[in-house]
């Protein structure tokens, strides 16, 4: 049994001990940020059951106050569902027709289809950001054959990427991080940009050609991004191009930013899709293939060498 | 000779015999600080809808901390610290180990001022408490822009540290009524 001093000295020093352990973490969080991200995900591996049970009765009470308000607003919104069923039934004759002209023009040209991309869907289980972060825990991992750099969509669009892949959970970086880089297309000015998070609601568009400006109210599509060469390529998935991501708005002259089309702040169902490994990178052009100098060529191939 | 002196227990003053059930009741009673918080923590970072929940965990983290550790330093030992606060860090996904850090501050300045603590007024101890709480947020601000090798905006830090500053009062509110009814190891 140890004396009351003793005690006390011993008590004296848990402080600066944990002040040693709390420092050799920092250091370790900011040196190995994704070992101490993949303990962070194993973590909510673990706790992803309690957060589903815990995420139940706030669902069903959103859904009964929805309710609550659609029942408020009964009549107002029985009008504009009639008008809005009007407006659909002409395109859906549009959308028709021109569904079979598209097959026939591809009849026509012996279209080789896409393959169709997998995707899984899942509910946000929370925000997995922090302060300074933008980014959501999907309640869909490993086991359900997702991968990292593989792309989340909500109904309406394009909200991010898969950065970490538990076992039952999933890490998606969105959009508006700002470690978040795009590449992407933009409609009308047929322009290419790259598609930078900020932290806020709108990413900013950068890297445009200075003579073709994006345009107010144009929509923005992602450009199509190669996985990387070598050993990563079966780890990481390519980005493909086409998706929705938004519409472009100035805040201010010279500054374009993009409103996402998907809800980027409170996303509750994500597809993420899987759109496989294989690069569309043709095959190399004999045309850029070096060949070795003839010899007694005129000319030298490299300045101040001979040929 | 011998006194028939009454038992220790029914003679005023002296305190009650340390039965089994005594000490265990004593015991919870100074565990519910930190094993409350250590439970907020989680409930707070499940409840993904809520408005500035980092901000709101970094903030009742420091406030429960800085009172108890001045308070009542039984009932938030430093380990007790360390465990919330490396509970905080591994739940939430801001930069490792700063709140831990943070917390792991804030306890030794609670901690060793103590006795001054406890002689002044509520508003001088709120203002030493704003002060950590902004130096701790900015402490936070750079380990996230070194981790970032970029320069983040600090408004997020600023926010965080306004409402960890504005919560206090009513957190302090709530511990005094707390420590009074529950965590007062005299009604045990």
């Amino acid at each position: 049994m140890l004396s009351i001093q003793a005690r006390q000295a011993l008590a004296k020093l848990f402080l600066p001990f944990f002040f040693l352990l709390a420092s050799a973490f920092l250091v370790l969080g900011v040196a190995r940020r994704p070992l101490v991200d993949h303990v962070r995900l194993e973590i909510e591996d673990v706790l992803a059951p309690a957060y589903a049970l815990m995420a139940q009765p706030g669902e069903k009470l959103r859904h009964v106050w929805d309710d609550v308000r659609a029942f408020a607003r009964l009549g107002s919104e029985n009008v504009r569902l009639r008008q809005e069923n009007e407006k659909l039934r002409r395109w859906y004759d549009v959308a028709v027709a021109l569904a079979n002209e598209n097959a026939q023009l591809k009849a026509n040209l012996h279209w080789i289809p896409e393959n169709a991309p997998r995707f899984v869907s899942g509910h946000t289980i929370r925000d997995a950001g922090g302060l300074y972060g933008r980014a959501i825990l999907l309640a869909a991992g490993a086991g359900q054959d997702i991968h990292v750099g593989d792309v989340a969509l909500d109904a309406k669009g394009l909200i991010g990427r898969v950065t970490e892949v538990g076992s039952r959970t999933s890490r998606i970086l969105l959009v508006t991080d700002q470690a978040s880089r795009l590449p992407v297309m933009l409609e009308s000015s047929h322009g290419t940009a790259i598609m930078a998070g900020d932290g806020s609601a709108t990413p900013r568009l950068l890297f445009y050609a200075q003579n073709n400006h994006p345009l107010e109210g144009e929509r923005v599509f992602t450009s199509e991004q190669l996985p990387p060469a070598g050993e990563a390529a079966d780890e990481f998935s390519g980005l493909p191009g086409g998706l929705p991501v938004g519409v472009v708005h100035y805040v201010r002259a010279g500054e374009p930013v993009v409103v996402p089309d998907g809800d980027v702040e409170h996303p509750d169902i994500v597809r993420v899709f899987d759109y496989g490994h294989t690069s569309t990178q043709g095959p190399e052009a004999p045309g850029r293939m070096k060949r070795a100098p003839a010899a007694g060529a005129p000319f030298p191939l490299v300045p101040g060498r001979p040929g | 000779m011998r006194l028939d002196l009454p038992p220790p227990s029914s003679q005023p003053g002296i305190e009650p015999r340390a039965s089994l059930r005594r000490r265990l009741d004593v015991a919870l009673r100074l565990a519910l600080p930190w094993v409350s918080l250590l439970v907020c923590v989680f409930l707070l970072s499940a409840f993904s809808s809520l408005p500035g929940e980092s901000a709101l965990l970094f903030g009742i983290c420091l406030g429960s901390v800085y009172f108890w550790s001045a308070h009542l330093p039984e009932s938030m030992p430093s380990w007790a610290v360390f465990l919330v606060g490396l509970e905080a860090d591994l739940i939430s996904f801001g930069p490792p180990g700063t709140i831990l850090i943070a917390l792991l501050v804030v306890h030794g300045v609670a901690h060793t001022w103590r006795y001054g603590l406890s002689r002044i007024n509520f508003l001088p101890g709120w203002g030493l408490f704003a002060a950590l709480c902004i130096i701790l947020s900015l402490f936070q601000w750079v380990v996230a822009c070194v981790g970032a090798l970029r320069f983040i905006p600090p408004m997020s830090a600023l926010f965080q540290a306004g409402l960890s500053i504005g919560i206090y009062p009513t957190l302090s509110a709530l511990f005094v009524r707390v420590h009074r009814a529950i965590v007062n190891p005299d009604r045990a």
